[in-house]
Formats: C-alpha cells, structure tokens, sequence
C-alpha cells in the first residue's frame, strides 16, 4: 500500500474553517467485479455481467442528478465511481445515498461499485486550484480510462457527464473511452427505451425550472438540523411523524410520537397541525420536529361528517375539546414514495396561465398535496395516471416540485385502478425474471421432476408408514399443509404428523428467488387476481404437496398419549411424504358424519379395497378430530378469543373478498385442521425461541388498550349487554352472551367493534421484546409464530430455516452457521409487517374499486340492487355510521345535506329533506323537523340507496342514502345470499371489463388474458380455511391509524368525497 | 444516525484501509543524544516524541522513594500544534493527566523496576501531531525510548486502538474515526507472553461482542511488535556499524 495524504477544509464544531489532513491509502489490488476481468481480482459477490454491449461510467453530477435513470433494470453494465457516489452522498444526502446503494446491492440490477479512489493508478490527487467538480470529473474519467485498460480493452467503456468541457476535453484522449452526455448515451445506445428518455427529459426539465424559481417566500424556513436536535433533547420541539388526516387533508395533520422520549408528560395524545402554514412543507409520512403553540391557540379536532371537498362552514360549531396544537420547524426525515396523480383535462391546464409548462396535478391520495411538475406531454397525458416523484420543496414555492417516472394508463380503467393501487402501497410486483426462473427446477413432460438420491438418504421417509392426507377447499392448487395421524405400535401413543411443504430446499438462501421473495414478503391477493410470492412451478407444483406425487416435506411429529393426549415426545425435521388423499372440506366433513360420499382417489378400486381404504381413512379423521377438541379445549382454557366463529367471518368480509368462498354451513373440520396447524405453530415456535433465545422470528399480539373498547361497551349497553374486557377470557365469555335472539346481526356487529378495538399480530424478533411481551393475545398461546405456510409467506420460510439450524445444532456437533442478528431479524420482520399491511391494504382498496364498479352502470333509483338493508352501528353529529350486509360494505349515512337540511321520516316511513334539527346522543340521533321527531337507535335497520359518486383524480366511491327507516324488503323471492354477492359482484365487474375492452379495439392488453388464467387457476384466489382463520386471528384488516383513539373518528368519516 | 460511513459495503474504510489493516508505521531511536533514551513515531498522521532519562537517584520528595523498585515517572504532553485547531494548553490539564496515569501503570507493568531500587525513571512523550490512537502511539514510542535507554523490560509494550463498527472490528483507528461515534478500545499488550498491561474503553459495548474486539486489537498490537522489533535490529545494526569503525 502506498500512503499519500489527502488535505480537506472542514468546518469544525464552533464554525471555524479548519484544514484538516487525511491519510489516503492506495493499494494495486482493486477489484473490478467484473466478469472479464484477466488480471485475478478478487470479485466476491455481485458481479458485472460480460454480455453487456459496453460498460458505462456516470460522471458525479449524473448520479447525483439522473440516478432514477439507472433504476431501468434494461441498463447494464453501470460502473459507478466511488467519487461519484460520495459526491451524490454529499450533496443530495443520506437518502439518495441509500437509494444508491440499494441499486448497488440489487442483483437484478447489472451495475457495482468500483472505488477508484483506492486504486493506486487511477487516483487523482486534486490539483491546487481546481474546483471540486473538474476534479471530480477527472477522477472518473482516469477511472474509466483505468477500467478499460483493467480489462484489456475488450469492452469500451462510455463516460457519460452533464459537462460540456469535459466532454470537448477528454473524447479524443483515449481509443476506447467515450464520452458524451447522457442524453446522447440514452438516444443512441438505448434508443428503444423511451421510458428511460422521458424520465430524464422530466428530470432535466424539473432541474431547470427549479433554477429560475421566484423569491417570494410562502413558508417559513425550517430550522437548520443542530437546533432541532437540541431542541428535541431538551423538549421544545416534539420529534414525531405527521398524519394528515384523510377527509380534511387541507386543514388537519397529526403527529404521532417517536416512543416515549417525551418528558412533557401532560401530552399524552396527538398534536393536532392546523392549516398548510403550520404544516409547513410537511408531507404526509414525514418525520417533523413540531414546536406547540400556545395555550390560548390550541384547537380542537372536527368530528361531524364531511364530504370532504371544500366544506369550510360546519367547522366551528362541531369541534371537540381543545387539543395540543403546533407548528412544523422542521423536517428531520422526509418519507417520500412514489405517487399517483393525475393529469388535469385540457380546459385547466391552460387556465392555469403564463406557464403553461408547469402543471399542478392531484396525487390520488388524499393526503398529499398538488404537485407541480413540468413537463412536454401534458397534453397527451390528460385523464391519465402517471406514477411522479417528488423533488424538492422550496420556501418560495407553494407546492412541491416533481418530475414524472412512468405514465400507467388513462384514469377510471380497470388495470390503470389496479396498478395505481399497487403503486400507492408501495408494492412492486414485476414478472419473475430470466434469472429468478432459471434457478427453478424444471417440471414438464419430458423432463419430470425427480428427487435426488441424496436427499432421499437424508430425510425420513414416511411415504410407506403413514397415511398422509390433506384437506384444503375445493380447487387449491397450492396445497402447503398435510396432516397424519395413526396410532405407534403398542397402542398406547398415537402420533400427530404436521406435514409442510419445503420450500426452503428449493428457495436457498441469497439466491435471486430468496431476495425476490423477501422484498414481496406475502402473495398479494386482490379482488380479481394473485401476485405471487414465488414462481409457480413452485408454489402451484414442486411445493405444493399434492395427491399421489412424492415431495419433499418438513414434518412436526408428536406422539400423544393415547387417553389423556398428552404431549410425550416431539420430532422435528426433514421428509419424504406422499399425499394419498387431496380431500376438501365438505368432502371431509360428510365423511365424518358418515354419509355415503365419493373420494376421487378410491374411485377405480374395486369395492372390498375401497371399503377397507375407505376405513382407514375415516378412522384417521375420527382421531384427528379428537385431538383437534382436545386442543381447542385446552386453548380454550386459557382464553383464546372465539372469533373463529362464521360470523366473524362474515364481518371480516367488508374488506376481503373471502365470503364468497366461504361455505355457508361452519365444518367442525375446518376448525379440526386450523388447530393443528395453530399447534404446530406453536410447537415450532416453542422449538426456535428455546434454541435461539435472542434471533428468532415470532409472531405476537399484543393486548388492546382498554379505551379502545369504550364503543364496544356502549353499543352493547345500548342493547343491554354488558363486555367485560379484563382478559381475553372475559371479553370471549361476554361477546358469547351478547347474543339478541331476534337480530343475529347484533352479535356480528358487536365482534365486529371487538375486531376494531384490536391491535394487530406482529412479526417480531425474540431479541427485541421482553418474554412477556411474546403473548398472543388472540390465541391465547405465550409463543406462536407461522410455519405452515412457506408457499405464500416470507415469514414462514425464515421461521423454517431457523428451525433446520436449530435441529442441525442439535444433532451434529458443527457450530451452526450465522444466522442473522438480532437486529436484522428485527428490520426484516419490520419489513414484512409492512408489506403484510400493503398487502391488505391493497385488497380492501381493490374490493372497494370493484364495488365501485359494480353499481357504476346501475341507476339508482331503478335498480333493485342498489337498494339495501343497512345496521347503525355508531352515531356522529350529523350522521350515522351503518353496515350493509348483502355487500359487505360499511358507510356513512348523513341526516343532514349540504344545505343544512335534515332528514324527515314520515308516516310510510319513506324519507325526504326539511328544515330542522338534529340532537346526538351517545346511542341514539334525533332528527327535529317541523311536524315530528324521528330517533334513529343503535342496531336500528334501515333501507339506504347505493349510488357511486366518481372522482376524477381519486377512487371513485359509494354514497349511502337514506330512502326509509324500516328493515328492507327485498322484492321477490330470489334475493341473492350475502355470501354469493361478493363473488357474483367480482365476477360480473370483471366480464364487464373484458367485453368493454374487446369491443374497444383489439388491443392485445394483458387485462382480459389475466383475469381468465386467474380464473382457471384458482389457487388460492379463496385461501384454504386455515388461512382465512389466521387472518381472522391476526385481526389485521384495520389500518394502524384506526387503532388510534383519535384517528377511529376521522376514520370513521368514511366514505367521503 | 447521520455522519460518515466509516466502513463501505465493499469493506474500505475511510482512508482506504481495510478493517484489519494498520495505517503506515514509520520510527527512529535515539534521536536525541544528551537523554538516555529517546525515539519517534509515526502511526499514520499520530507523531510523538518519546524521551527516558534514568535510572537515576530519586529528584525532589525524597518520600516517593521505593526501598525495593524504581519509581517510573510519566508525563504526557500535546504540541499546541498537534491538532487541527491551536490547543490552549499544551500539558496539566485533566486529559492529559490522566493519560500520563496510564502510561505509568503501563510502563511499571513492563519495566523490571525492582532491578533499581530507590531510583527513579522519567519518561516524557510528546505529541506532535495527533491523529487519533494518541495513546497508543505514546506506548510504543516510549517503549523504543526504553530499549535505547538500555532499560530491561519484560517484552515490548505495543499498544494499539480498535473499534466497533457495524458488527465489524476495525484495527488502528485514525481521529474521524475514533470521533464518529463508536466504541474504542486501547490495548497495551506483552505480545510474547500475550499479557494485557492496561485496556481502557470509555463507551458501552455488548457483552458479546467484547471478545472479538479484544481479539482484533491484540492482533494489531502483535503486528506492531513486528515493526517494532525490526526498527530496533536496523537501529542496532546501525549502531553496531558505527561503533566498529
């Protein structure tokens, strides 16, 4: 190594200049991590593909200013330059910076790092005299220069730099290095990759008009960093994150706090931010330092309903208790994703004057402001939705600038809704790649699939022992759990085999379907299609344990007790299965009741073999069962909440598209298979957490808060029940007895609020949590984590590894290798809680779009459809909150309109408009006009009119409208059960879109092709039993905000604009 | 936690070593001919001066006096110019202090003292310049300043730095990174017997990851051994050459 020393200015802590020296060290052996390389470097890890046309190095100000253009994964071959990237880190920060490095470390992007300034020959040391960037730009073009030397000029190499000089500088130099600007790299080395093109025309654009912006200051300066940061440690400004509220995004945000550093203990909620002033540039999600304001400022928070656009009046008169209220000083870290906006139409671009090249577009999220973003194509772009990324936001700029990324399609179209769905939950689901499906396995005709000898030597085979079967609903095609049971020789012990498909022999860790899977952490369900988590020759094939084929398996074994079911010996490990039979559970369950049923896999045996099968097999379901009582009784014990039971599930159904797959009559052996699996949940957790006491992934609930049930308690008082919500114990013994004999639906709503009042199951890793806080709440179990699974949950494979290293410590002396620590397990677990949210996010926003769609081409007031029974279930100042459950959908009902005109209830009970009054009480609402009073009660059936009120620029919505307040009568015998509704309702939506779309023109768009294979394929499109019980049991249909005492108001002033 | 990233994905650090790697070390003894023994080093940026005067009879309170070992002497002293802003007050204040503390301990750890009863040995080091592992570099000076005073000692002192970053052990320190925010740990280490004559670390630090920084450190000190046993043969055969003539 060769020392040199290198002279930096800095400034030190008191602001004064310093010249501070520096050693540098430089070495020859610099590796390339290239696939050419000749000389013996030494490339460990991702390596530069050799089949690109030529390398390209950016040039400082390119990755500073275009990086986003770099994220094309059709790019390859991208030398980044360490000067480059310390220099994007220098001046565009910490985030950019690690959006640099997560492209670094992306193996499905073909691009390194070399850091040239180790590099003993292409070090450049700074000249005295020369500015940082011409310093710069020699650097990484002696790096370039050096790079192609490196590999024998076997590849050219293009610099590519936003510099005019350095281009007329350096192009003649050297044979094999270009350089050109990167807009000539992008025209003529990628000339088909327009997308590539446009975005750095937008980014180039939004770069120069943030040059030429006016002075004029709109918003009061942030702080700079050291004053927050000494401010939040001595407790004049507050550190938190801001919420804007969704349905008054102009004028209320909160901020939540960051844990309970907070020493002023009198704030024990939320700061309430008024107005965009106060927000001060504030986007949603951000973190912000808030100064509060003074006593005698404070406001409070509006609880009446609100559409939402623009009413300012109902304001005053409707305000809670004053609130703590702040201001934003600063923003310690911005949280910016990708958005969806849309363009405007023609008529108000040009209305919005002079400049006409700047437009202001309207996220589809509420909560974000308009975004002003320049840009060429306006005019082609209108109606559409395009995915924009935010850039900057001045002090002398009223809204944020932005610059397009990708345009996704025109507005109210069904894929364009979908992928603007994704897009909003972060969710990014690109078909698997060349490289993710050539590590699969191949599975065809004339190449089956064969297990390895090997792996036949080493694992236990229980093809011949046990009788291995499965029950899943009809048509599941990735079937990841089976079951056996069978009584050990003796016949004092019977032994209970979980058996889980391996996905971990074929997804080995690090490998490009591992990482894949990893950042998509679950299969997406939407309403009319799946987003796998892996490739489907695994997870509708290799994996899926299916009838009558050997695979592989990981298995949990207990052997019980024969009489009292004890637990006496457990095993864990590696098999060999094969499944004989696939049965479902209407199939299962008739077999058990001991009706006369057909089982597919008997069918061509002869009738002495059949019956004798035929036994076996219902002796097996006979035991199973019994232990599976067994079980659920000893849960039982303990606590475990009885939402297992169907009406939960119905209630669950206003955000998932579940019921439709739900069979009407509840299976006992349904909950026979879910309480196997809860044990071999459980089991394995116990296994993991005993061998990994600090790093392993577990799954907890944590026990609600108790003010979160003040709505449960007074519904039910208003029925005259009363909850008691000590423990689990309590509140499933009091939620049991709420039971109204004349109206089931009391009782589902009534779950339904216990369901709200929840917080959710999270992933967690054992180092991060006290032992006490490992409860699960829901199943009452002080350890569970999920294991059964693997085929659509990232979790589960993680949970499988940890417990083959666990059984390999166990068994061979060998020290386990790493495992990840503490704290990437606990990042990781973060990781897919967040995704699972999306992912259910996702769901409940396509539900809703297809609902939307369902009633769009019905008129209201002819429709039979569209005309529903409703429930109250909460009451506001100037409405009511009602369920309806033929669809499954929740909304607000108003009893009073925009002209202040309340609700007038007459005679016939239909409803029409009058002038009058409305008295809220906590469980009723009266309406006072002229002539009479009407009281609406809790738990009251109304008839509502279902109408969809469109949205240019956002989803459109359902509009609930109150036509009379009695129970509705549906006409004609053949009202459709609510279970079918929603399948029907999806059903219909999606024909409609695939005639629309065929009659259009005859495009070749992916969306009618799609929604056909999703049909036929059908996996998991209704998850098996098990699953829908877990997500029941996770309780995590809500979004984290409605937890929040505060937020349950503003979020139930749903169904706005 | 905004700052520098001390340790790159690709394992550089901020001056382009690797974690285990030592920055560049460079010294010469007897640089001064009227003390008894006297040397310089170089770690990297970190100069010091390193000068011993003694064994000689006990000078002042004559009540310091040990009727069966030497008494060793330390003071440590910064250059007002040593670091990037002008120091105030070049020795006496409590940093200072409190290093020629630990230098004491170190040296009566290593020095055979009880072969000069009632006598008393001075060692005075000087930074010139500092570039974090001030400690260290003082060590091992005054260690080639012992040797060149003739002073039997048990084995070399070497002293190095580590610290902890990122689940990594980084060996030898400079100043931005000892001021980045992590751990430190100064060892002074009897490489051949592999005795520990002083460990210091002010910061906290899991339990778990103790060994492995311990480990780190003692590696870097025997790496220092090395250089330090190789300055002192070159300074003898030099020393040997010129007396022959």
């Amino acid at each position: 190594m060769i020392k040199t020393e290198k002279v930096l200015h800095l400034k030190s802590s008191r602001g004064h200049k310093v010249r501070v020296v520096r050693e540098h060290y430089l070495r020859e052996h610099v590796p390339c991590y290239s696939a050419l390389c000749q000389a013996g470097c030494q490339n460990e890890g991702k390596v530069l593909s050799g089949d690109a046309t030529h390398y390209v190095v950016p040039d400082a100000g390119v990755v500073r200013d275009f990086l986003e253009v770099f994220e094309f994964r059709e790019l390859q071959g991208v030398v980044f330059t360490q000067t480059a990237c310390q220099a994007a880190q220098h001046s565009r920060g910490r985030r950019h910076y690690n959006r640099l490095r997560s492209l670094l470390k992306d193996p499905r992007q073909d691009c390194i790092l070399f850091a040239n300034e180790f590099q003993q020959y292409s070090y450049q040391p700074r000249e005295k005299g020369e500015s940082q960037e011409k310093w710069q730009t020699r650097c990484v073009y002696h790096a370039a220069v050096w790079y192609y030397n490196h590999l024998a000029g076997m590849k050219p190499v293009v610099m590519i730099t936003e510099d005019g000089e350095a281009i007329a500088e350096y192009s003649s130099l050297n044979g094999g290095v270009y350089v050109i600007s990167t807009q000539e790299y992008l025209q003529s080395f990628w000339p088909d990759l327009q997308a590539a093109q446009e975005l750095y025309s937008s980014i180039s654009q939004a770069l120069q008009e943030r040059e030429s912006e006016g002075t004029e200051k709109e918003y009061a300066e942030h702080l700079p960093a050291e004053i927050l940061e000494a401010g939040i440690k001595s407790g004049r400004y507050i550190q938190g994150t801001l919420n804007v509220n969704k349905h008054k995004a102009q004028h209320e945000a909160f901020v939540r706090f960051e844990g309970t550093t907070n020493k002023n203990t009198e704030l024990n909620s939320d700061v309430l931010i008024c107005g965009v002033k106060h927000r001060n540039r504030a986007v949603h999600g951000d973190l912000v330092a808030v100064e509060l304001l003074l006593r005698n400022e404070w406001k409070g928070r509006t609880i009446a309903l609100t559409d939402g656009q623009g009413e300012e009046r109902a304001g005053e008169e409707s305000q809670s208790q004053p609130m703590p209220t702040g201001r934003v000083v600063g923003i310690l870290q911005r949280n910016w994703r990708d958005y969806v906006v849309t363009f405007p139409p023609r008529e108000e671009v040009q209305s919005q004057g002079r400049n006409s090249q700047r437009i202001l577009v309207i996220p589809w999220d509420y909560r974000i402001p308009k975004i002003r973003i320049s840009t060429q194509q306006a005019e082609a772009l209108q109606d559409h939705r395009v995915i924009v990324r935010l850039d900057s936001w001045e002090s002398t700029s009223l809204y944020p600038n932005g610059h397009c990324v990708r345009v996704l399609g025109k507005a109210g179209e069904l894929e364009t809704e979908i992928q603007t769905i994704l897009v909003e939950n972060c969710i990014s689901v690109p078909s698997f790649s060349e490289a993710q499906l050539r590590e699969m396995p191949v599975n065809s005709s004339e190449q089956p699939w064969q297990m390895e000898p090997s792996e036949v030597a080493s694992r236990l085979d229980l093809r011949d022992t046990h009788l291995v079967f499965s029950i899943d609903p009809k048509g599941c095609e990735d079937v990841d759990d089976t079951l056996s049971v069978r009584v050990l020789p003796g016949g004092t012990r019977l032994e209970l085999g979980v058996h889980i498909a391996d996905v971990t022999h074929f997804v080995k860790e690090g490998s490009l379907t591992d990482l894949e899977a990893r950042s998509r952490a679950t299969t997406y369900y939407l309403a009319d299609r799946r987003y796998d988590m892996l490739p489907s020759v695994l997870s509708a094939d290799l994996c899926s344990l299916l009838g009558g084929v050997d695979r592989y398996a990981m298995s949990v074994l207990w052997e019980l007790d024969m009489q009292s079911l004890a637990v006496c010996k457990v095993w864990y490990g590696r098999t060999l299965i094969r499944s004989s039979y696939q049965l479902h559970y209407e199939l299962a369950q008739s077999l058990l009741n001991g009706e006369q049923a057909e089982v597919p896999e008997l069918a061509h045996l002869d009738a002495g073999e059949r019956d004798r099968k035929l036994a076996e097999l219902l002796q097996a379901l006979e035991t199973l069962t019994r232990v599976a009582r067994h079980l659920r009784a000893q849960r039982d014990k303990g606590g475990a909440l009885e939402l297992e039971g169907v009406e939960v599930r119905a209630q669950l159904d206003d955000s998932k598209n579940i019921t439709a797959l739900v069979p009407k009559q509840p299976l006992e052996v349904h909950e026979t298979v879910a309480e196997c699996m809860i044990y071999a949940n459980h089991w394995v957790a116990r296994k993991i957490q005993g061998t990994f006491p600090h790093q392993a992934l577990l799954r907890h609930h944590p026990p609600p808060r108790q003010e979160f049930f003040n709505q449960l308690i007074d519904s039910a008082k208003a029925r005259g029940f009363t909850v008691d919500i000590r423990s689990n114990k309590a509140l499933a013994d009091s939620l049991d007895r709420a039971v109204d004999p004349r109206d089931p639906e009391v009782n589902r709503l009534l779950r339904m609020m216990a369901t709200q009042a929840m917080s959710n199951a999270l992933y967690f890793s054992t180092g991060s949590c006290s032992e006490e806080q490992y409860y699960h709440y829901g199943l009452a179990l002080d350890r569970y984590t999920h294991f059964t699974s693997p085929i659509r949950r990232y979790a589960d494979i993680i949970v499988h590894r940890l417990l083959l290293t666990a059984i390999r410590a166990e068994t061979e002396e060998e020290p386990s290798k790493a495992l990840a620590s503490n704290k990437e397990l606990q990042e990781l677990a973060q990781q897919i809680n967040t995704k699972n949210r999306a992912a259910q996010q996702a769901q409940k926003q396509s539900t809703e779009l297809f609902q939307c769609l369902y009633f769009k081409d019905k008129d209201p007031q002819k429709d039979e459809r569209c005309v529903a029974d409703a429930i109250v279930y909460a009451i506001r100042a100037n409405g009511m909150l009602v369920f309806v459950p033929r669809y499954g959908l929740k909304g607000a009902v108003y009893l009073k309109n925009r002209d202040n005109l309340v609700i007038n209830v007459k005679q016939d009970g239909s409803c029409d408009w009058q002038t009058g009054s409305l008295q809220r009480y906590p469980d009723r609402i009266s309406s006072c006009t002229g002539s009479d009073t009407h009281t609406f009660n809790l738990f009251d059936h109304i008839t509502v009119r279902i109408s969809v009120e469109p949205s240019r620029c956002h989803t459109d919505s359902l509009c609930l409208e109150l036509i009379s307040n009695r129970p509705h009568q549906a006409p004609g015998p053949r009202t459709p059960p609510a279970g079918q509704g929603r399948a029907e309702l999806v059903q219909e939506v999606v024909r409609l879109a695939e005639e629309a779309s065929l009659q259009a023109e005859e495009v070749k768009g992916r969306r009618p092709k799609l929604s056909k294979e999703e049909r036929e394929f059908r996996q998991s499109r209704g998850p098996n039993l098990y699953s829908l019980l877990q997500e029941i049991s996770e309780l995590a249909l809500l979004d984290p905000s409605a937890c929040q005492a505060l937020e349950t108001e503003a979020q139930v002033c749903a169904t706005s604009a | 936690m905004a700052g520098v990233e001390l340790l790159s994905d690709q394992g550089y650090r901020l001056d382009g070593r690797k974690a285990s790697e030592l920055r560049k070390v460079q010294a010469r003894m007897g640089v001064f001919a009227q003390a008894d023994g006297s040397a310089y080093i170089e770690q990297g940026n970190t100069k010091a001066l390193a000068v011993v005067y003694g064994p000689h009879e006990v000078r002042g309170s004559r009540s310091r006096t040990m009727h069966d070992r030497a008494v060793i002497n330390c003071q440590y002293s910064m250059a007002t110019f040593s670091t990037a802003e002008r120091k105030r007050r070049p020795h006496g204040d409590r940093k200072s202090s409190e290093m020629s503390l630990h230098l004491k301990q170190t040296f009566e750890a290593a020095v055979l003292t009880q072969l000069y009863p009632r006598s008393q040995i001075d060692i005075y080091v000087k930074i010139l310049q500092s570039d974090g592992g001030n400690y260290s570099a003082c060590v091992n000076a005054a260690t080639l300043a012992l040797v060149d005073a003739g002073i039997p000692m048990r084995d070399y002192v070497c002293a190095c730095t580590a610290g902890f970053v990122e689940d990594t052990p980084l060996a030898d320190l400079c100043h931005a990174e000892e001021s980045g925010g992590g751990t430190t740990l100064a060892l002074a280490l009897l490489p051949r017997s592999r005795h520990i004559a002083l460990v210091q670390m002010d910061a906290r630090l899991h339990q778990d990851h103790l060994d492995m920084l311990m480990e780190a450190a003692a590696e870097a000190c025997r790496g220092l051994s090395k250089v330090l046993d190789g300055v002192v043969r070159q300074h003898l055969q030099e020393v040997s050459v010129l007396t022959r003539d």
